[in-house]
């Protein structure tokens, strides 16, 4: 009875953690295809290590209060937009959100990580140097829509 | 008996554990703020010395010495500058980027590009800032 019971904790951890990782293609692998930005706007990456900590959180993540993706663990995306002030918030427990202005032609770069929360865990967002991030981006998956060449 | 206190004493431990961990860190504190950008472009500064502020959130934010910043406003409370290839944030119960206002040799406060708004730094801290030619 034992051995049958630890066979199913395996199996459901092997499920939960096989399904809570982003699958895209690399970010090597997508770098070169990645558009270049349009006058007057900036871009701002997302983006959240491959630790299996707190992997079934996988929260919204809005701009402004507009959603433009999901924290996913090993995985990145960006999404363009006009210069300002924006912010960015994850729809889990308690919301920490980050604010930060815009340049037009500047990157920034939001890691977001698990946090600890009252009853569950919670997703929060950080602001990255480049440096920071640039550390962290090889190894992640693209889950934002796909990118091609002809799209520049 | 000893055994009910021993619960009780427990139960009382974790409840005070999970309040703990759950305890809110404040907001920082802020008033709006004005900047006006410079309107000609000034010389990059370089810090030379490490420098810790202890914000009034319980959060501290170390600046290395040979960080480079750059000036970019005035607002009422002294020049503002932001940082190069790097960014700084402050903390409390959300997470704000941040520029330096610095008076006097000494950070006074933050300007919050990203709400347009000042957050004082109390006490100052003295920092040592040189101008570079680049």
């Amino acid at each position: 009875m034992t051995k049958l019971f630890r066979a199913l904790a395996v199996c459901a951890f092997v499920a939960v953690t096989a399904s809570g990782c982003a699958s895209g293609p690399e970010y090597k692998d997508v770098a070169s295809s990645i558009p270049t930005m349009k006058d007057a706007q900036g871009r701002v990456y997302f983006y959240r290590s491959g630790s299996m900590f707190g992997a079934a959180l996988q929260p919204e993540i809005k701009l402004n209060d507009q959603v433009v993706g999901k924290s996913q663990p090993g995985g990145f995306f960006f999404v363009d937009e006009l210069a300002g002030q924006y912010v960015v918030s994850t729809s889990t427990e308690t919301e920490k959100s980050v604010t930060f202005h815009l340049d037009a032609g500047e990157t920034k770069y939001v890691k977001t990580s698990v946090g600890l929360g009252l009853l569950v865990g919670r997703i929060v967002p950080t602001l990255e140097s480049p440096d920071d991030a640039a550390k962290h981006l090889d190894g992640l998956h693209f889950t934002g829509a796909p990118v091609t060449a002809a799209s520049k | 008996m000893f055994r009910s206190h021993v619960l009780a004493a427990a139960l009382a431990a974790a409840l005070a554990a999970a309040l703990a961990l759950s305890a809110c860190a404040p907001s920082i504190p802020v008033q709006s703020a004005q900047l006006l950008p410079l309107t000609s472009t000034q010389p990059r500064m370089r810090l030379t010395q490490n420098v810790v502020l202890k914000l009034s959130t319980g959060y501290s934010r170390r600046l290395a010495s040979g960080s480079l910043w750059r000036p970019v406003g005035q607002v009422p409370q002294g020049l503002v500058l932001q940082p190069v290839g790097t960014v700084l944030t402050i903390e409390g119960r959300q997470v704000h980027e941040a520029y330096l206002v610095v008076s006097q040799n000494a950070v006074v406060g933050f300007y919050l590009p990203g709400e347009s708004r000042f957050s004082p730094l109390a006490p100052s801290q003295p920092i040592k800032i040189e101008g570079i030619n680049d």
